[in-house]
């Protein structure tokens, strides 16, 4: 164990702990700003697996546009700022039963999966700018293009189901 | 072989008649100026190209005749083929001829004689209908056309009989001969399903290159199923209650469909299929004993009836019966069923047109205790129905002589009891034919007059008149042609080739000689030198018992229908509690999971979320477990 | 951490330039590009001359990608990876690119039907507000509807042709979210249009997460989520097994919620039952299409060697779908709900050809897109046209009699209805034929039993459906039938091919047939 392990492990126990907490926690807005933290988390391991571009990108994406959407949507639909009680559903215990389930699922097939994998840290990784961008802009280039169209396209509905005066 | 020249446009013999039926049909009211002309015109065009192509076929020799003209393909997946094709073959262009022919002098003579009925032009519409549907079921070349054709000239055959609506008879006539047919048409697809899963195909060439493969209780039952369709079609016992009733019809619908063409399709059904009764003589027994049977049948129906159409039905059904012995007796047989076919074509229906003539100089009266006398008035009418009926009793000389005398000969020429016995019945039944088809001449053409007394018999107008003359040339010359001219050879790519021989003089023929001027010195004595008295006497037990067509209906009844009735009850009684339970019961249950199911969909986001990732789940469970 | 923080600089003309095939991806070009030419109509034109110019500009896009798409078959053996890789373009996808065109010109015309308008003026008013009233009266309609349209239309070819789950997935996206939009458009009954449409958006993001999950699993079992060099990790057997099961079951949980495949149909009823009536047509038609062509590739490529793992969970889908389809649709009084239903069996249909996995399997599976597309086209087309005081008479009992008002249109409607059941002589008839047989030659024997008694238990409501229509007396204050013309036409469209596949379906059996005998590009 290096301290990069632990490190890594702490980022990980960070961004679960602030997970289990934006469902558990009883204010709507304190949900939005723990995923804040949860998405940082994530953000530092990317950092620790040398993908820095990857780690920015999050943050600029996920905690930056995400979670400002979700604090737009919480202001504009008037949802109820602090203490709420009905903010959970009956089927909690049961949610938490299928949570549980898949949770050990998916950590079961990862770990059977990605046991014997490995990737040389010591060079720059794949989430480095400059090999993204080559792979970006030559071999993914046509999904990367039409993205741009399902950008505008979520613009002008946005446009459509929103404008006033047309 | 493939079709070329004229034969290549062989599909216009349908397309014609199909057209001119779609036009009067669709166009209604607007077309009955003129409906009558283009449906006339419409079987003349099909008949010009038939003879066109029936020219080219002579210009072939042996199996060069036989050519095939492929349609559409319905559908091709994967090895099942599913596609229309003609064949124009000596057997079907003879069928062509002979409808198209025919079917065109009657198309003339209707326009005379629908001349005053206001539906005139929808008349029309059905006749080219019918022709339509009996050159399909002659042309093609897989039986699912045939019966494509042999339904069709069925639904034809319903409009006509029942065309004048407004006789209740009618419409009864009309439903009896579609319910019967119906058992005959079972019989009909029960077969070319069996074809279909014994040799996966329903091709002639496919089918009766497979039959010699197949095992003998297949080809037997096949054999017998075809029949039981041909008994539907062809009004042979036991099926033949409908021909009848089906008089109640406008005339011309009697001599084109219920004497020369639609009954007839029972037997080129058994010629067509000849090489599946070839391999199976018990089939051929089968159609042997029907075809005897009903000869003898008919022609004591034949005697006893006072209507002038019921008594050429009951000759029709007792002719068809000759064909059909003839059918089954294989061999030469085959030509000379055809042969009798194609003279009995004219014939009969020139003798139907001439009844019509009658019937619309004595102002639609069919009974004949009141006509004649009639030679006196209806020259041209006595002239053809005379030349008619010396054909039909076998004059030496015209038509039927040689067509019957060589099926009385092949019959002989069998061998063994069987042989006798079929010949006895034919020899017997062409001296009863001779008998009340003399009756028939006797009684309306000859004697004193019995008209009443509002009725003033005169002579049909030409375009009725015409087709009478054309038809009474065909009477006389068709058979002799056929016979010695060769229509053995002629036939032979379809039949194979046959050794006969036409003996003028022999020991049959000459005991039916003599047995025919028998049956007519009887019925002149009967009906010729005695007054005919205008109401029909009691008459005696066999009289009584052929006017009740031999109790057909009586024995139908307690054989067929009681019975029938008992076992609908039994059934009825067993669908509505068993059957009726079970289905109820499913569909009860189909229709209440139905609304338990329906309420997964609660209307909730929530809910499907959760159903979706439960499936989820299943799936990447159902996707493990074949692992383990 | 070693100094792989900094940043090294990249002269220019390091980066290699992409090698674009422009003529191979013409059509989709073509598709995005006049919708980017829309949205500048949009911005440019004035409010009145708008749909004056973007029905016929649309019309020209997706006419003129057609025309582009038969070039491509017809010139050369169209076999080719374009794009880097991660586009393929061979004969099935141009089938089913053409097929998903002609459906969406079809649609188009009902789209742009102004007088059956089943838009709304203004999407932003609130449902009984004034804003909405003097929308309607002043007779404007959106028409950022036709660029949002080629987007989703664009969106479905790409999703077909998409040789890697990557680009797969951003066409799923770029296919789905106009739609999402134009589903919630409606003009009357705009609350239950708008719940439609965020039942749709909720739903297909999550479904979309699974795709997506999947597609990891997989990149992470094969190295590359290229469909090839999946399959050929898949033989060489290099990976952990549970990660390709678990990949594999979740890309299909992503793939079967687009088709509607049991047990992810549950968005269908509502959401075909909310939207307007012409965007349903368009995705009960080109949506599906797109789904089975995806799926179609996926796993005829990607999966090929796994079958012996998918087929067993693929057969109780397919089984599945078959019978709920048919089964809830029995107790539906709502005519668009029932057609729902009835396109979930459908869909359960086409998973039987899916399952065979062979060349006759693609081929019928192809022609019953096609020949099931322009039916269900036809259908809603009829749908729109019933109209009572209130919109669109949508409950069965107000078209109870209609067969004696107008015999044309519920004539026309009942042989749609025998069409789906299957009737010979239909379209639906050969299509099914040519699926079933298919699927017997590949030994899913039941599957086909299954598939028959769905379509026995169908018949009884499609039955009932014409039953009402012609043996019911017509309520006093029935509904009214709308004929408009390009309503009409698109009617006339729909009956005439369902007539002619059914009747003379030779030559386009020989068309799937040609387009699946090399299967898809590797």
């Amino acid at each position: 164990m290096t301290t990069l392990d632990v490190v890594f492990v702490l980022l990980g126990v960070v961004a679960v702990g602030a997970a289990v907490l934006v469902v558990t926690t009883r204010q709507l807005v304190h949900a939005a700003l723990w995923l804040v933290v949860s998405f940082g988390a994530l953000a530092g391991g990317y950092l620790m697996l040398t993908a820095e571009f990857v780690a920015w990108v999050q943050v600029l994406i996920y905690v930056g546009a995400v979670v400002v959407l979700l604090l737009f949507g919480i202001m504009l639909t008037r949802a109820p700022i602090g203490r709420s009680a009905d903010l959970d559903s009956g089927n909690r215990w049961a949610a938490l039963a299928v949570a549980l389930a898949t949770a050990g699922v998916l950590v079961t097939v990862l770990v059977r999966g990605f046991r014997t994998a490995y990737a040389p840290l010591d060079v720059a990784g794949q989430g480095a700018a400059k090999p993204l961008g080559e792979s970006v802009f030559r071999i993914w280039v046509l999904p990367f293009e039409v993205l741009s169209v399902l950008l505008l396209a979520a613009l002008v509905g946005a446009i459509v189901l929103s404008r006033r005066e047309i | 072989m493939k079709a070329e020249g004229i034969q290549a446009a062989s599909w216009l013999l349908i397309a014609l008649p199909l057209a001119g039926a779609a036009i009067l049909l669709l166009g209604g009211r607007r077309t009955d100026k003129w409906g009558h002309l283009l449906g006339a015109a419409m079987p003349l065009g099909s008949f010009a190209v038939g003879l066109a192509a029936f020219f080219q076929m002579l210009g072939y020799s042996g199996n060069a005749r036989i050519r095939h003209l492929h349609i559409y393909d319905y559908f091709v997946v994967g090895n099942f083929k599913v596609d229309m094709g003609l064949l124009i073959d000596p057997l079907s262009i003879s069928f062509v001829l002979l409808i198209t022919g025919v079917g065109s002098l009657i198309h003339i003579y209707s326009i005379g004689y629908m001349a005053h009925d206001p539906d005139r032009r929808r008349f029309f519409a059905y006749l080219n209908l019918f022709v339509a549907a009996m050159l399909l079921l002659v042309l093609a070349d897989n039986y699912l056309g045939l019966y494509i054709g042999w339904e069709g000239v069925g639904l034809a055959s319903y409009l006509l009989i029942g065309f004048w609506q407004y006789k209740p008879t009618a419409a009864v006539a009309a439903k009896k001969a579609f319910v019967v047919n119906r058992v005959g048409d079972f019989g009909l697809s029960v077969a070319i399903l069996l074809m279909f899963a014994t040799f996966g195909t329903v091709q002639f060439a496919g089918v009766y290159g497979g039959i010699g493969h197949a095992s003998q209780g297949t080809v037997t039952a096949i054999g017998l199923l075809l029949l039981l369709g041909a008994c539907g079609k062809s009004a042979q016992l036991p099926l033949q209650s409908w021909l009848l009733d089906a008089m109640e019809g406008p005339t011309p619908v009697s001599a084109l469909i219920h004497a020369a063409t639609m009954v007839t399709a029972g037997v080129y059904l058994i010629v067509r299929s000849n090489p599946i009764f070839n391999l199976s003589p018990d089939a051929r027994l089968a159609v042997t004993v029907v075809g005897a049977a009903t000869l003898l049948a008919g022609a004591i129906i034949g005697c006893a009836k006072d209507d002038i159409k019921k008594a050429l039905a009951g000759s029709t059904m007792s002719q068809i019966g000759y064909m059909m012995l003839a059918a089954g007796l294989g061999k030469v047989g085959y030509v000379f069923a055809i042969a009798h076919l194609i003279a009995h074509g004219f014939f009969k229906a020139g003798m139907f047109l001439g009844a019509g003539s009658v019937m619309h100089a004595m102002k639609e009266d069919v009974n004949m205790r009141k006509y004649g006398a009639l030679r006196t008035v209806m020259y041209i009418t006595f002239g053809t129905f005379f030349l008619g009926y010396l054909a039909i009793i076998g004059f030496p000389g015209l038509s039927g002589f040689f067509t019957k005398d060589g099926i009385i000969e092949t019959a002989f020429n069998k061998g063994g009891t069987s042989g006798a016995v079929l010949g006895t019945c034919a020899v017997l039944g062409a001296g009863i034919t001779a008998f009340y088809m003399s009756r028939l001449m006797f009684m309306t053409f000859f004697g004193e007059k019995r008209w009443d007394d509002d009725v003033h018999p005169h002579e049909s107008p030409l375009v009725m008149t015409i087709p009478l003359m054309l038809l009474a040339i065909g009477s006389v010359f068709a058979g002799g042609f056929l016979v010695l001219g060769g229509f053995a050879d002629f036939l032979a790519p379809v039949v194979g080739a046959q050794e006969h021989k036409f003996h003028w003089v022999s020991v049959p023929g000459t005991v039916t000689l003599l047995l025919m001027f028998a049956g007519v010195a009887l019925a002149w004595m009967q009906y010729g030198a005695r007054p005919v008295p205008r109401e029909a006497p009691r008459g005696s037990f066999l009289t009584v018992f052929a006017r009740r067509d031999l109790y057909g209906d009586a024995l139908n009844e307690s054989l067929l229908m009681r019975p029938g009735q008992w076992a609908t009850r039994l059934a009825v009684y067993f669908d509505t509690k068993g059957v009726d339970g079970l289905v109820n019961g499913l569909a009860a249950g189909v229709g209440g999971s139905s609304g338990r199911l329906r309420r997964v969909q609660t209307g909730f986001v929530r809910s499907y979320a959760l159903s979706m990732f439960l499936g989820a789940a299943l799936v990447v469970g159902a996707l493990f477990l074949v692992r383990i | 951490m070693t100094g792989s923080a900094v940043l090294n600089t990249v002269a220019i003309g390091d980066i290699q330039a992409p090698h674009l095939e422009y003529g191979q991806l013409g059509p989709m070009l073509l598709v995005f590009g006049v919708a980017v030419l829309g949205v500048l109509v949009e911005a440019l034109v004035g409010r009145g001359w708008r749909q004056f110019i973007q029905v016929p500009l649309t019309f020209a896009g997706l006419a003129g990608a057609f025309v582009w798409i038969l070039v491509l078959g017809v010139k050369d053996k169209p076999l080719h990876v374009a794009a880097e890789g991660a586009v393929g373009v061979d004969a099935p996808t141009l089938f089913l690119q053409g097929t998903i065109l002609v459906l969406a010109l079809v649609s188009l015309l009902l789209i742009a039907d102004r007088q059956n308008g089943a838009f709304t003026p203004q999407a932003s008013a609130l449902p009984g507000s004034d804003a909405e009233r003097e929308g309607i009266a002043s007779g404007t309609v959106q028409s950022e509807l036709y660029p949002l349209m080629l987007f989703a239309v664009g969106g479905m070819m790409l999703f077909t042709a998409a040789n890697d789950l990557l680009t797969m997935f951003v066409a799923l996206e770029v296919m789905s979210l106009p739609l999402y939009i134009m589903c919630g458009l409606a003009r009357r009954r705009r609350l239950l249009s708008q719940e439609a449409a965020v039942k749709y958006f909720l739903l297909g993001a999550f479904s979309s997460a699974f795709f997506l999950y999947g597609t990891a699993l997989l990149y992470g079992y094969a190295g590359s989520v290229r469909l090839s060099d999946i399959a050929t990790a898949t033989g060489n057997n290099a990976g952990s097994e549970p990660l390709l099961l678990a990949g594999i079951a979740l890309l299909s949980v992503g793939l079967l919620f687009k088709l509607g495949a049991v047990p992810f149909q549950a968005w269908k009823p509502d959401v075909y039952q909310g939207a307007p009536t012409p965007v349903t047509a368009l995705m009960a038609s080109c949506t599906l299409v797109a789904a089975v062509g995806a799926t179609l590739r996926v796993f005829y490529v990607a999966l090929e060697n796994m079958s012996w793992d998918w087929r067993p969970m693929m057969w109780g889908v397919a089984i599945l779908t078959m019978l709920v389809g048919a089964i809830i649709a029995i107790t539906q009084t709502d005519l668009k709900r029932m057609l729902a239903y009835s396109s979930i069996a459908h869909a359960g249909f086409l998973l039987t050809g899916v399952i065979a996995t062979s060349q006759a399997g693609l081929s019928g599976t192809l022609f019953y897109l096609a020949a099931y597309g322009f039916t269900t086209i036809g259908a809603f087309a009829v749908i729109t046209m019933v109209r009572d005081a209130g919109g669109e008479a949508g409950h069965l009992s107000r078209w109870a009699g209609l067969g004696k008002r107008s015999p044309v249109v519920a004539g026309v409607f009942a042989f749609f209805l025998l069409a789906f059941a299957g009737i010979p002589l239909t379209s639906g008839f050969t299509g099914k034929f040519a699926v079933f047989k298919a699927a017997i030659d590949g030994g899913a024997t039941p599957l086909v039993v299954v598939g028959v008694i769905s379509s026995a238990i169908a018949a009884f409501f499609y039955l009932r459906v014409i039953v009402v229509m012609f043996f019911s007396e017509p309520a006093a204050d029935g509904p009214a039938v709308v004929t408009t013309i390009p309503t009409a036409a698109a009617v006339a469209l729909g009956a005439t091919v369902t007539v002619v596949l059914g009747v003379l379906p030779q030559p386009m059996l020989d068309v799937a047939g040609q387009a699946a005998s090399h299967l898809f590009v590797r």
